[in-house]
């Protein structure tokens, strides 16, 4: 310790005053010998001989007693450190190339793994949210849907597995009285959300059990903080204020520390739960209510779910109804939020993988040239002297300093990955916005750099197992290298990066194929010169159906009037919207079905305009008129889907009736008046699904959107739209007016994106292994220079060599081939649920894959070859 | 230790420690140079013994190295060790004569 410490002491200062102590030192040691040696009657010249043959190799002294001060290991392994930087720079094209590679490798790794830890590993921002569950309800036909008031309130107060239990849903509601009315969003929750969410106050209270009472009339409100600031001009005094929301004054009681950010989209404030009559009175009346629960420490998904599920029968045993058979539905909040995306993401990492597979391929193969281009000079250094160890090190020191700066690069490349994706990415994945190089990442980054670096640096080492010193030395630079294992491993490595860009050459073509299929697919109507306008009318003043009805009429008229408007039609819910609300239905003139068996539809709502406005055929029958009334018969539309499931002519449906709610359950029955074709309801890369149209008139709502038919480009009617909505209603919150083919665009996003990096990594993956297997096959000519010569000189012809030179690579290009394909089969399975519109087994793309993969061999093989039948045998006989 | 105990008596210059070993042990150690000046360094880094220019008693200047109270310390840890050890070998070697 106390030696380590003086060393340090001599490392930073005095080195320089060493030298010089010591060769005084070594001075006055030698003047002793010499003098003695003159005392024993020597010549002066002759004792100074003596003196210093007695004393010995200065030098070796010198430097003995040196290294005596230093730290040997560190020093050597800064020796290697400039040794490497100086290898580094005097093969500028080769490193610049593995920098590259490596850069890419890592890069893409990086930035897709920040945005797969933003996405998918990042815990929830709240505290337990490991333990966080999601309930609903499922029944036969569908899971996860909502649960009833009294089925929660018993899951509160009976069950043994969970700590606590919040419901909460959503509302819109218009906020007036501070300036233009604006439509904002609440969450609406029971008091323990905000425990559950580690919400708390910087002003005011939360909800207490006093605000949860359903027989509380007191309105409040807690906002949060953003919507304090913003829209609430951060009122220091807003506490005992009132907001008006839906014409309702609400007393503000809390401003929130931070939003929880638990609905997605964010919410402005939050209004106590208030269960309606009939939620209080009846077990099976849904509405949009879920519920949020904290499992006990230890408990199992599995567990909670059968607690829950016990105490379902025991409520259908006490109270049965039409639901007797529903379950509770229960997943970790981390799943539910993830769900699909966990897919995209693992397909995404996945092939950055690859990619990191190929760039390491590339990597070590070229390290593999270079050793044996370099083999002479570790030849010649182990012949004086270096020992295994020290040269392994060397080696593992050059290949470490190139790999961390290629890894350095990466991150960097990886941080204008992120933000690309951040301005690319579509908007609407969770969290994706928080990606950014934080210290997971780079610790993953760092991670990934070291074991590239040792992969790579493994290769050389085994190829370079038996070095055979004195075959080495004799043997010509080209001829080394030619070992079994090298040429076992070249061969590796192209078949390796041929089955890798197939691999993703398939996968990217697959989903190419998928997003072709979704952007040209015949929407049903005519997305062209289209506006959509979405309301959502205050419910006050717009409190019954007839206000409603009255101000769409009014506003349509308004519309129809203005130049360079067609025809405009209204909707609840237009084709690509999701699933606004969904039934039971079934078909009166049929038997019925059994109670786990009643069919599901989508139910929407639409005006007498709308199916002419959208261009939306109508297969049998008629559209609705303006003779529809809430007093008339009911009368429906339904889709092209739903028909052919009941009836083989379509003709044959109309006049027929359907009960909405199915037999067990109350409804209305209508009568069918019409067939319309089938539009993509949930999106444009989603199978068509059975729909009810039900007449606007009869069933009245305030959410509508309004299709406008313009004659002229749409974009052109935007401003006029906007003051026509004015002149009716001033007070009436636009929720948005774009045109239909980005409404329509917009349930793409995702899936262009994807595909759109999926495309990306192919190309660098086609890169890669084409850079790859050119290096492989150049050097094979280039070592077989000799035997090719000597084939030429004794009258081999231009197609006999390449056939021989040939023959390797079409051979490693087949077994490449085949392995890449019969991944792309397995991982073609996989793809399933992201597959639209093609087969995963689509032969074209199997074969476009592989005929880019031949492409690929016979480029990367066309340069080497050629030079191979170009060598001039006389000169190559002579390199030697 | 041979180094230290050469200098427990008095300070004493590298030529004069080499000469003093190979005295003292009648010319069975040949203090070979190479291995005498980093054993100093290593001293030295110890703080075991110091150095000091002096003036030798035939006039040359010299460095000469003297004991510290911690190599005194040392010299004597080593020595019991030393004879422990000795002594042991001695009554294993010693039976068979």
């Amino acid at each position: 310790m106390r030696q380590w410490r003086s060393k340090m002491a001599r490392a930073l200062g005095r080195r320089r005053n060493l030298a010089s102590e010591l060769q005084q030192e070594m001075d006055a040691h030698l003047q002793f010998l010499i003098d003695e040696n003159l005392e024993r009657g020597m010549a002066p010249e002759e004792a100074r001989t003596a003196a210093r043959r007695h004393f010995g190799n200065q030098t070796t002294v010198r430097e003995r007693s040196f290294e005596s001060w230093q730290f040997p290991t560190f020093e050597s392994f800064l020796q290697d450190l400039r040794f490497a930087a100086r290898g580094i720079w005097r093969a500028r094209v080769f490193s610049l190339i593995v920098i590259l590679t490596l850069a890419v490798g890592i890069g893409a790794n990086t930035a897709i793994f920040s945005a797969v830890y933003a996405v998918l590993l990042k815990p929830l921002p709240f505290p337990s949210g490991e333990r966080l569950v999601w309930l609903g309800e499922s029944s036969a036909k569908a899971s996860g849907i909502s649960v009833t008031w009294i089925n929660f309130q018993h899951w509160r107060m009976e069950n043994h597995t969970f700590e606590s239990m919040a419901a909460f849903e959503n509302d819109d509601l218009t906020l007036t009285g501070r300036g233009q009315a604006v439509l904002t969003h609440a969450g609406v929750v029971t008091r323990d959300f905000f425990r559950l969410t580690g919400s708390r106050p910087i002003m005011g209270r939360l909800f207490t059990a006093s605000d949860d009472e359903s027989q509380s009339s007191a309105t409040v409100v807690v906002v949060t903080r953003a919507f304090w600031a913003e829209t609430l001009s951060a009122d220091p005094q807003i506490i005992g204020k009132t907001v008006t929301l839906n014409g309702t004054a609400y007393s503000v009681i809390g401003v929130l520390a931070r939003d929880p950010g638990f609905f997605l989209p964010p919410v402005d404030y939050y209004l106590p739960f208030r269960p309606s009559v009939a939620q209080v009175s009846k077990r099976d009346a849904h509405e949009w209510m879920r519920v949020l629960g904290l499992v006990k420490p230890g408990v199992t998904l599995s567990q909670a779910r059968a607690d829950l599920d016990t105490i379902m029968q025991r409520l259908a045993q006490a109270d049965p109804g039409p639901e007797s058979d529903h379950r509770a539905f229960a997943e970790f909040l981390t799943e539910q939020r993830t769900g699909d995306l966990r897919r995209v993401f693992v397909l995404l990492m996945a092939s950055v993988c690859l990619i990191l597979v190929l760039a390491c391929a590339n990597i070590g193969g070229l390290l593999l040239i270079r050793m044996t281009t370099r083999a002479r000079e570790m030849a010649i250094r182990t012949a004086i002297g270096a020992g295994r160890r020290r040269l392994a090190r060397q080696l593992l020191t050059e290949t470490l300093l190139i790999t961390l700066v290629g890894g350095a690069f990466g991150i960097a490349l990886a941080g204008f990955g992120l933000r690309a994706i951040e301005v690319l990415g579509p908007r609407d994945i969770p969290r994706l916005s928080e990606a950014n190089l934080n210290q997971p990442v780079l610790i993953f980054a760092l991670a990934l750099t070291l074991a590239v670096a040792l992969v790579c640096s493994l290769v050389p080492l085994v190829s370079s197992e038996k070095v055979n010193l004195t075959i080495l030395l004799k043997e010509s630079s080209t001829g080394s290298g030619n070992s079994r294992v090298g040429n076992a491993l070249r061969g590796g490595l192209v078949i390796a990066e041929i089955a890798v860009a197939v691999i993703l050459l398939f996968t990217s073509g697959i989903l190419l194929r998928s997003l072709w299929a979704a952007e040209n697919l015949n929407p049903g109507f005519e997305p062209k010169q289209l506006l959509a306008l979405e309301l959502q009318l205050p419910a006050l003043p717009y409190k019954s159906d007839e206000r409603i009805l009255d101000f769409y009429a009014r506003l349509e008229a308004a519309l129809r009037a203005q130049p360079g408007v067609e025809s405009v039609g209204a909707v609840n819910c237009p084709p690509a919207a999701g699933d606004c609300r969904d039934w039971w239905y079934s078909v009166m003139e049929r038997p019925t079905p059994g109670p786990q068996d009643v069919p599901v539809t989508l139910i929407n709502m639409a005006d007498a305009a709308y199916f002419r406005t959208m261009r939306i055929p109508l297969v049998a029958g008629r559209a609705f008129s303006d003779e529809e009334r809430a007093a008339g018969p009911t009368v429906a539309v339904i889709n092209e889907e739903i028909a052919r499931a009941w009836w083989k002519d379509l003709r044959s449906a109309l006049g027929q009736h359907i009960k909405v709610g199915g037999p067990y359950m109350e409804g209305p029955v209508i009568e069918i008046v019409g067939v319309a074709a089938n539009v993509p309801q949930i999106g444009l890369d989603s199978p068509p699904l059975p729909e009810i149209y039900l007449p606007a008139a009869q069933r009245a709502d305030a959410a509508m959107v309004v299709m406008i038919r313009t004659k002229g480009s749409p974009e052109s009617m935007i401003a006029t739209v906007r003051q026509t909505l004015a002149s009716i209603d001033d007070n009436v919150p636009m929720q948005s007016l774009k045109t239909a083919d980005t409404w329509l665009g917009a349930t793409l996003v995702q899936r262009r994106f994807t595909t759109l990096l999926l495309v990306l990594f192919a190309a660098i993956a086609v890169v890669l292994a084409s850079i790859g297997c050119y290096g492989v096959f150049n050097y094979w000519v280039s070592c077989r220079r000799q035997e090719i010569a000597i084939r030429m000189a004794m009258g081999a012809g231009t197609l006999a060599i390449l056939r021989r030179t040939g023959r390797q690579v079409v051979r490693l290009g087949a077994i490449g081939l085949v392995v890449g394909l019969a991944g792309s089969w397995g991982a073609s399975r996989w793809l399933n649920s992201l597959v639209f519109g093609v087969s995963t087994h689509d032969p074209v793309i199997f074969s476009s894959a592989a005929l880019a993969a031949f492409l690929i061999v016979s480029l990367s093989a066309a340069i080497p070859l050629r030079r191979a039948t170009q060598i001039a045998p006389i000169e190559a006989l002579h390199e030697t | 230790m041979l180094i230290l105990r050469s200098l427990k008596l008095e300070s004493n210059h590298a030529y004069g420690i080499s000469q003093f070993l190979q005295k003292q042990s009648d010319s069975e150690f040949l203090v070979d140079n190479g291995s005498l000046y980093p054993a100093l360094q290593r001293l030295l880094q110890c703080e075991w013994i110091s150095a000091q220019w002096k003036t030798s008693p035939n006039g040359r200047r010299a460095r000469y190295y003297s004991l510290t109270p911690a190599g005194r310390k040392q010299l004597v840890k080593a020595t019991s060790k030393w004879q422990r050890f000795a002594l042991a070998m001695e009554r294993i070697l010693a039976p068979e004569g």
